[in-house]
């Protein structure tokens, strides 16, 4: 029990603070990297370089060769230096104690290009196949021939690989949903602007007077006549009550409410729209329910996310999904839909968007926002206003923009990426012991066919190349099969949540098998039958020939 | 008798012998059962705490009362005198037989500096209900127990005592003993002075990050604000995360369900009320799909992995010894006999390695690594339950007889005019 | 004896195996010329050393003492990758068990120590076909060897010795696995090759009705040269 707010408390609580090193490369690029999560933005501005890491804790300006951190001044730096934050705070340059070793480096080398390593090494792989076949003289068509006559043993080692290399793409498709989730969810112009000290909406309070004129500062895009794109919002959780049959244990769920002052202007800012037949609710909110009974409640107008409504119509009779018209209990009211958001693939997808008012006095916010999303031209544009917003005098606000804001929303999907590549490489030691089996025993069945090759003149090595083609051609096989079963997972759909940097959010994500994760499906199956046909193929190469004849 | 016995006795020798004839295969079949009994391991840790920590209890369950609509929950201080006696207002009302008030307290030690390391949590609570109402801390043994009284008796003597998990205390790298001056996150402005007097024993693994105080000391802190600012604290009303409850079954569950939604007493906010197995399986709600994927797709698969590994092995094996099973044959083996020399000597593989690999898993995660580290919800790790060793057995023997079946019935029909023509 | 130049010489050969601590003298101080074309058929007891002694001609051992001269080459001075490259273009084997590979088809064992030579697609096809017809196979080329009889499968293995021409064929008992009938046609061809090509072969039996095939026979008894017996040539 202990954990279980405690946890989530800290979540919320912690805002995780951004130390590490900058390395300024060549092309004026900047790396950094940080223990957190935080992916810091660049942005090169002819002369000026700003980096914003968390929005409160770590700014770094590059002037005209100087480096200005939190306002402090740290001297000169230029291409090719390393900039280290301390967790205190001080900043060194090219400091020699704390030298970048070999393997820092090479590790940082691996992050920054791992697309280049992954095709690489597949390419690699697969070369090595090919050369092996080119060189090799004992006929692959002997191998392939052996691999039908022990067509059981074949198959059993193939599915291994298959199994493995399918899991594997189905667990990553997973993550990278996740990713892609995040990174589809912020638009590119957009700027949250937060109460000062939070990071995340779900622990944002901006009192009335707190927001001042922000909405009016420059920067922010114009719409129609005299409005702005700026989207003052209320986000809060409730808790509905699922109605249950009579003598099944109550359930509940979590939902995410969006109050909104605007829906027009809140949708140009989220560029999201309505899915055909539904409209935005109406200046009041609610809809009223003729009824002579004083009791009666005006239904409350409700705009909900694809995902959402989805799931909520699980709960009914049929399980098709809630659609405009159809309504829903929450907070002791009853909620009608009057539109259904076009979001799938956003956050926004497991959200109700109802009139700010509303979701304020419901959720006890009655008097304060949790955020202001507010549109700039431009991802640099956004940047700078992010800045201008946290220097202003007048009000303590803090903002990010909001790629910053969902990018640092992939906490949770790096801890499970580190779990995945456990798993995987567990089972696919497993694996490996499977190929050693099958090749140990191939190489014993033909230990005359080895003798016989070698009397007529084949090298040690060509014996060596054979039998390592032969597993390696076993695991492009059974590789291939694993991909072809993984790339069934793409487009599913699996409830999750994202969080970091101090937040959380319940989504729906969408399976995304990529390009990169079937090459990696496909190197891991060629690397575990490399591994696995490497020492049989060492036996079955020293393997005497006059010995193994008698 | 005897000579049933005796023809056991022969069997097994065979047997054993037959498992180290080819010792390299033995080895790589029981390392890849290791390796895959050890995932199979790993994941059903997860899912039975899981399961565990959201299964209904019949008896003795611990009930939770927290606000009806919002989240996160925050109660008035004012609805505990009434809800730890269930609301109940008529003599024959259920009362729980135990409760304790819930409140989150959490800072940095200091202020400027804000990381991981400068982050505490704190557990606000009855100090006298830790012992009872907090999991797992009433199976401590008899001396960690009193320790643990100890601790107690203190906190109620002293406001600020608070009693800190060993890896907490080893973040922020503080000693017992010491004095933490907190100043507040989650209850803003108000600042804390805490003693640590104790921290939990090593046998409460899963409080090892995790902290405790007087529920009593941020209640008066927070009164104190109210005087000194003249206006409560903004937090100040409804300063409690939940209160939880015990009843004696379900059926008090449903009486007391019912006398708390009846009870005029809680309006603003509304409370709700639910065991504490549904209100987490409604937290868990969310992972319900990546348990799903654990559960279904990852365990099975790792499960199909090790059945083919093991039959690999096995057909291997039996196809070497045609010859050999043959000549059994000739020599007044029957099918039957043959059949159990393949099972026994996969069983024997495969029950071994899977009972090695559970139990080293068991001691080397939960003894040396400190638990498996995969944080999701609340729960930052996970530890191997004592089960697991029957897991190992079970999931062992259990591939090892599904994956030996098809190449032991093979060998139990080989023919041995077959065997001595081809060979001829 | 012969009186063309010998192609083979072992001269003053010794070779002993170790089990253990226990040394076994297998062959003492051999000295044996085998002449360009001849062929040479070896006799003895069981554990006399014949397979040793061809072992050592064919290259596939080296003497514990002594040398063997194969033509200009001192093959048991020479590296194991100089003796594999060697015994590709120069020896044909063939075997007692005809040790072909299970899973090709008799035309692609045939082919198989062409593959180790430079040789273009269409000279190998020629020379497997020619290799073919002179063993009589054309029409079972693609039958694997399950497929075919021990006699035929012992053709294919001679067919497969001879492909890469070489300058000595050497056999372990060919015929020891077939019926006299298929011993025969065996005999022929080894005698056709003899004749006909003018190979050296140099063959182990325990068939006198094989050795008479041969023009001169060796009688080893453990390890040493016990007897020759040569036989003129009155065939024509
Ligand atoms: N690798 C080896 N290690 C140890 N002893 C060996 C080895 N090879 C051969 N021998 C021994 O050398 C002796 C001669 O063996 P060899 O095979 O040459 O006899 P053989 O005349 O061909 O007999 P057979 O007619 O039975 O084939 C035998 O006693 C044998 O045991
Ligand atoms: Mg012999």
């Amino acid at each position: 029990m202990r954990h279980w707010l405690s946890g989530l408390c800290m979540l919320l609580a912690l805002s995780s603070v951004a130390r590490g090193e900058i390395n300024i490369g060549d092309k004026g690029g900047i790396t950094y990297s940080v223990s957190s999560s935080k992916t810091p933005q660049v942005v090169d501005d002819e002369n000026e370089i700003v980096i914003t890491a968390d929005a409160k804790r770590l700014e770094i300006k590059f002037k005209a060769g100087r480096l200005v951190y939190d306002g402090k001044d740290c001297g000169t730096i230029k291409t090719g230096d390393r900039v280290a934050i301390e967790p205190d705070g001080k900043i060194t340059v090219n400091d020699e104690s704390r030298p970048v070793t070999g393997l820092v480096a090479a590790w940082r080398f691996f992050v920054k290009h791992w697309r280049e390593f992954l095709y690489g090494s597949l390419a690699a792989a697969l070369a090595l196949m090919v050369l092996l076949s080119l060189i090799g003289k004992v006929p692959v068509s002997y191998n392939v021939r052996n691999l039908f006559v022990r067509w059981k043993t074949t198959v059993m080692t193939a599915l291994a690989f298959t199994l493995v290399v399918a899991l594997m793409t189905v667990m990553m498709a997973f993550v990278n949903g996740m990713y892609t989730l995040t990174e589809s969810s912020g638009q590119l112009g957009n700027v949250m602007i937060l109460s000062s000290g939070s990071n995340d909406e779900g622990f944002s309070n901006l009192a009335f007077d707190d927001v001042g004129n922000v909405e009016k500062m420059e920067g922010i895009q114009p719409y129609g006549n005299d409005k702005r794109l700026a989207s003052k919002e209320v986000f809060v959780m409730g808790n509905q009550t699922i109605p249950v049959g009579p003598g099944q244990k109550p359930k509940r769920r979590f939902v995410q409410i969006r109050g909104i002052e605007d829906p027009v202007v809140a949708a140009l800012v989220h560029a999201l729209s309505l899915k055909p037949g539904g409209q935005w609710f109406s200046e009041a909110g609610v809809e009223e329910v003729s009824g002579d009974k004083a009791s009666t409640q005006n239904l409350i107008q409700a705009v909900i996310g694809n995902g959402l409504a989805a799931e909520m119509g699980s709960d009914r009779a049929g399980g098709k999904p809630l659609t405009v018209g159809d309504t829903f209990p929450l907070a002791d009211r009853t909620w009608k839909i009057a539109g259904v958001l076009d979001s799938s693939g956003s956050t926004f997808d497991s959200e109700i968007w109802v009139k700010r008012q509303i979701a304020g006095e419901q959720f006890g916010k009655p008097a304060s926002y949790t955020s202001i999303v507010v549109r700039a031209a431009g991802e640099k544009e956004a940047i700078k206003l992010a800045d201008k917003v946290k220097a202003s005098k007048e009000t303590a606000l803090n903002a990010l923009t909001e790629k910053q804001y969902y990018s640092n929303m992939a906490e949770t999907s790096k801890q499970f990426l580190y779990a995945i590549v456990v798993v995987a490489m567990v089972m696919a030691a497993g694996g490996v012991f499977g190929v050693m089996n099958t090749m140990f025993a191939a190489i014993s069945q033909r230990s005359k066919d080895i003798g016989v090759l070698r009397i007529m003149g084949y090298q040690r090595r060509q014996i060596l190349i054979s039998f390592l083609l032969e597993s390696l051609v076993l695991a492009l096989i059974g590789g291939l099969v694993g991909c072809a079963a993984g790339m069934l997972a793409d487009g599913w759909t699996a409830r999750s949540i994202i969080s970091g940097g101090g937040g959380a959010k319940f989504v729906v994500l969408r399976l995304v098998v990529s390009k990169e994760i079937l090459a990696a499906g496909l190197l891991l199956s060629l690397f575990m039958g490399m591994l696995g046909g490497f020492f049989p193929a060492i036996s079955a190469m020293r393997l005497r020939a006059l010995e193994s004849l008698r | 008798m005897l000579s049933l016995l005796g023809t056991l006795a022969k069997f097994a020798v065979i047997i054993v012998k037959n498992v180290r004839r080819n010792l390299l295969r033995t080895t790589f079949t029981s390392l890849g059962t290791m390796t895959l009994v050890l995932v199979v391991t790993l994941v059903w840790s997860v899912l039975s705490f899981i399961d565990d920590q959201t299964s209904e209890k019949a008896n003795d369950l611990k009930v939770l009362i927290t606000e009806k609509n919002k989240s996160p929950s925050r109660l008035p201080y004012a609805y505990v005198s009434s809800l730890k006696e269930g609301a109940a207002r008529a003599p024959d009302d259920v009362r729980p037989v135990d409760y304790m008030t819930w409140v989150f307290y959490g800072g940095m030690l200091d202020p400027t500096k804000p990381s991981r390391e400068n982050f505490i949590f704190l557990i606000g609570g009855e100090p006298e209900k830790i012992p009872t109402m907090m999991e797992e801390l009433d199976q401590l043994g008899p001396a960690d127990r009193a320790r643990l009284d100890r601790a107690v008796q203190r906190m109620k003597e002293q406001r600020n005592a608070c009693v800190i998990g060993p890896e907490q205390l080893k973040t922020m790298n503080k000693k017992v003993g010491e004095r933490i001056k907190v100043s507040g996150l989650i209850f803003k402005g108000i600042d804390l002075e805490f003693e640590i007097i104790d921290t939990f024993p090593d046998a409460a693994k899963r409080y090892a990050q995790t902290s405790v105080m007087n529920i009593e000391y941020l209640l008066a802190a927070l009164e104190e604000y109210k005087v000194t600012n003249k206006k409560p604290h903004p937090e100040g009303d409804a300063p409690v995360a939940f209160v939880v409850l015990r009843v004696k079954n379900r059926a008090e569950l449903e009486r007391l369900t019912a006398q708390i939604g009846d009870s005029p007493l809680y309006t603003a906010p509304a409370v709700r009320c639910e065991s504490q197995g549904s209100a987490i399986s409604s937290f868990l709600e969310a992972y319900k799909d990546i348990f799903w994927g654990m559960r279904w797709l990852l365990g099975p698969a790792v499960l199909f992995t090790l059945s083919l590994v093991i039959a690999n092995a096995i057909s291997i094996s039996v196809r070497e010894r045609r010859m050999e099973i043959a000549l059994l044959k000739v020599l007044g083996f029957r099918p039957g006999h043959v059949m159990g020399l393949v099972l026994g000597e996969a069983l024997l593989i495969g029950t071994l390695s899977g009972v090695f690999s559970a139990g080293g898993a068991y001691l080397l995660i939960n003894k040396l690594a400190g638990g498996i580290p995969f944080p999701i919800a609340w729960f930052q790790r996970f530890f191997i339950p004592d089960q697991a060793l029957w897991w190992g057995l079970a999931v062992g023997a259990g591939t090892a007889f599904v994956g030996c079946i098809f190449p032991a019935l093979s060998a139990r029909s080989v023919r041995v005019a077959d065997v001595f023509s081809k060979i001829a | 004896m012969s009186d063309a130049e010998p192609i083979v010489r072992v001269v003053g050969v010794h070779k002993y195996f170790t089990r253990g601590a226990e040394r076994v003298d297998v062959l003492q101080d051999l000295t044996v010329d085998v002449a360009d074309g001849e062929f040479l058929a070896l006799m003895g007891p069981s554990g006399s050393g014949k397979t040793t002694l061809l072992n050592l001609i064919a290259g596939l051992d080296t003497p514990s003492a002594g040398e063997v001269w194969v033509g200009s080459e001192l093959i048991s001075q020479m590296s194991e990758t100089g003796l594999a490259r060697w015994r590709t273009r120069s020896v044909g084997f063939i075997f007692q068990f005809y040790h072909l590979l299970p899973v090709l088809s008799a035309y692609e064992n045939i082919e198989l120590p062409l593959l180790l030579l430079p040789l273009s697609a269409a000279d190998r096809k020629k020379q497997v076909m020619t290799a073919l017809e002179l063993v009589g196979l054309t029409d079972r080329m693609s039958h694997r060897p399950g497929q075919l009889s021990g006699g035929q499968q012992q053709r294919v293995g001679i067919a497969r010795a001879i492909v890469t021409d070489p300058t000595l064929i050497v056999a372990d008992e060919p015929t020891g696995d077939l019926d006299a009938k298929s011993a025969d046609e065996i005999l022929k061809l080894l005698d056709e090759l003899q004749r006909g090509l003018q190979k050296t072969i140099i063959m182990v039996t325990h068939d006198p009705h094989a050795a008479e095939r041969a023009q001169r026979t060796l009688h080893l008894e453990k390890g040493n040269l016990v007897e020759q017996t040569a036989r003129k040539l009155e065939r024509a």
